[in-house]
């Protein structure tokens, strides 16, 4: 019976190198497929749709996308609206989350539960309610209400995570701090936040990419380019013009970037924070 | 000592109204300071919304006819329950629901299985399986439908020689397989999610208990079935309850993938709902179907969690 301490199930080494392997392929290849197709000339993706040709690669069909269409425009939009979002739903997110994590009252189950329930709701169901309300606010076709959407969304998400990096900070540093002649308020701004900054920028980037890839919400709010998101722009333009397939994965690679590289700075802590709260229980 | 300090800091604080704020944060109005501006928030966007949804459901309120919503009662209800195409998009929704969860844990628990040996670079491993799961919705979609398409699609060209034929006219156009296309897609960017929390899950078993169970003679399967699948049922249970919320309610992979052709092959409810709203402006309509799903989410979760017994273990 050989069972190294450091493994917890382990058949065979070499096996689970084998699986892990194909695990990774199974979830990168397709991107790198994409990214490839999008630096080939269009005319060899259709006459040798397998081929491996390095020869005659470029970047001709971001350069068209980026010339001819209003994708850049649209793509200014998301950054817009998700930063907003992400803002929003962070500074929400963080003064809930401290309290929910911190102070002891009546009703505190309760509101975490509500924070819960909510999200059971269809999305569809408060769809046309949302489009009724945003048109009466005067914020139809407007990055702001499209934020605001976005906040209300990713605000039960944000509280219960962020809930989740408080808990985990012992409580003693602020008693201490208070000791000390520090105000509640002041005690949570210099001595606990400060601590929890990289629970506060896994959340801030889940929220983020939120905003980014939602699609449902921008189609039934945004009708013009003044808010319209990249999401949006991608499903008209590939239903208006049949997109060639070099343009199609261009546009998909520009989209995606911002989220490969936010995904690889803070996914780690991410990735931690969104278990925390499910395992526990 | 400390007592004089907060003393002192009290008296100050009297002085003018921002230090009166501030001293009745001290209390416990601190912590609904803190929680009102997102619970105001949640009412607006949320909670109103739902009741005028639920409102809605009750009325009759075509964009395209008038402007204003009129009462009719259970009049939509009706509708519904005689729709042919409610009754379509349900089967194939319990279809989305039934496979989806099965592939998803089952891969999602090899997964973590995998990826729970500890070594230097398994977190680069971990964040590589989770990526498919933060992935845009539109770009996972496009991106399958190119590397599927029956004429230049990778996928379909390496699989001709191994004799799976899904050239021709292709799995978008053929109705007994569109819907398990973008089944397929979906069990890509969703497995991680199972992943994501069994592995967790695993990782809060002590590996001792490997040891042990070792000594004992346990094979390393009877220690996954009686030692591991025991430990794990809660994290599965709150894993896959949030999941079939997910795949029930959330039209977009379908969206985007076929809009629920072709023909009706692969509409689900919330896409039947959300064309009503979108395309025909029949809100009215759209709501009462939007709240059929709310029910059968419900009936869903009673039912689950009766049968699964959580809770009553104790």
């Amino acid at each position: 019976m050989a069972v190294t301490g450091k493994s917890r199930f382990a058949p065979s080494t070499v096996l689970i190198n084998i699986g892990v392997a194909a695990l990774i392929a199974f979830s990168i290849l397709p991107l790198i497929w994409t990214a490839y197709t999008s630096v080939r000339p269009e005319l060899e993706i259709i006459k040798f749709p397998a081929g491996l040709m390095f020869g005659d690669l470029g970047f001709d069909a971001y350069r068209e996308v980026l010339r001819y269409t209003d994708f850049p425009l649209l793509l200014g939009n998301s950054v817009i609206v998700s930063l907003m979002t992400m803002v929003m739903s962070l500074t929400l997110g963080t003064f809930a989350g401290y309290a929910l994590s911190r102070a002891n009252f009546g009703g505190k189950q309760g509101i975490l539960l509500f924070y819960m329930l909510v999200r059971v709701i269809p999305g569809v169901l408060l769809l046309i309610p949302i489009y009724i309300l945003m048109q009466k606010l005067n914020l139809l076709d407007t990055k702001f209400g499209l934020a605001l959407a976005y906040t209300t969304f990713t605000l039960p998400a944000a509280i219960w995570l962020m809930k989740g990096f408080f808990d985990a900070l012992p409580v003693d540093l602020e008693n201490a701090a208070r000791i000390d002649g520090c105000s509640r308020m002041g005690a949570m701004w210099r001595i606990v936040l400060p601590l929890v900054r990289p629970g506060m920028a896994a959340t801030g980037t889940l929220v983020a990419i939120e905003a980014w890839n939602d699609v449902l919400f921008a189609l039934m709010i945004t009708s013009t380019n003044e808010a319209r998101t990249w999401p949006v722009g991608m499903k008209l333009l590939i239903g208006e013009f049949q997109l060639p397939w070099a343009q199609l994965t261009a546009t998909a690679m520009m989209s995606v970037i911002p989220v490969l590289i936010a995904f690889g700075l803070a996914g780690r802590k991410m990735v931690a924070g969104l278990t925390a709260g499910g395992v526990k229980e | 000592m400390s007592k004089v300090g907060r003393k002192v800091g009290y008296a100050e604080r009297r002085a003018n109204p921002l230090a009166r704020f501030l001293n009745v944060l001290e209390g416990k109005a601190f912590a609904w300071v803190l929680l009102i501006p997102s619970l105001a928030l949640v009412t607006l966007f949320i909670v109103y919304p739902l009741y005028r949804g639920l409102r809605l459901s009750l009325s009759e309120l075509k964009l395209l006819k008038s402007p204003d919503a009129k009462f009719i009662g259970l009049e939509n209800f009706r509708k519904l329950l005689a729709d042919p195409e409610v009754g379509n998009a349900a089967i194939n929704t319990l279809v989305y629901l039934g496979v989806g969860l099965i592939t998803q844990i089952a891969l999602g628990m090899a997964a973590a299985l995998l990826l729970s040996r500890e070594s230097k670079f398994i977190w680069a491993a971990r964040i590589a399986v989770m990526l498919p799961f933060f992935m845009p919705p539109v770009v996972t979609a496009y991106m399958w439908r190119f590397m599927l398409d029956a004429q230049y699609g990778i996928i379909t060209l390496l699989v001709a020689p191994l004799g799976i034929d899904i050239g021709g006219q292709g799995i978008w156009a053929d109705p007994d397989k569109a819907l398990y296309g973008v089944l397929f897609v979906e069990l890509w960017r969703s497995y991680p999610f199972f992943t994501l929390f069994i592995l967790a899950g695993i990782q809060g078993i002590p590996a001792e208990l490997r040891e042990s169970t070792a000594i004992d003679g346990a094979s390393s399967f009877q220690h996954f079935r009686y030692v591991m699948l025991p430990l794990l049922k809660p994290v599965l249970f709150v894993s896959t309850i949030l999941e079939a919320i997910k795949l029930i309610n959330s039209p977009t992979l379908v969206l985007l993938m076929t809009e629920g052709g072709p023909g009706d092959s692969t509409m689900v409810v919330p896409l039947l709902a959300f064309k009503e709203a979108y395309q025909a402006f029949d809100f009215g309509y759209a709501s009462a179907i939007s709240v059929a799903v709310l029910i059968g989410i419900s009936g869903f979760a009673m039912v689950y969690i009766r049968s699964v017994g959580f809770g009553k273990e104790k």
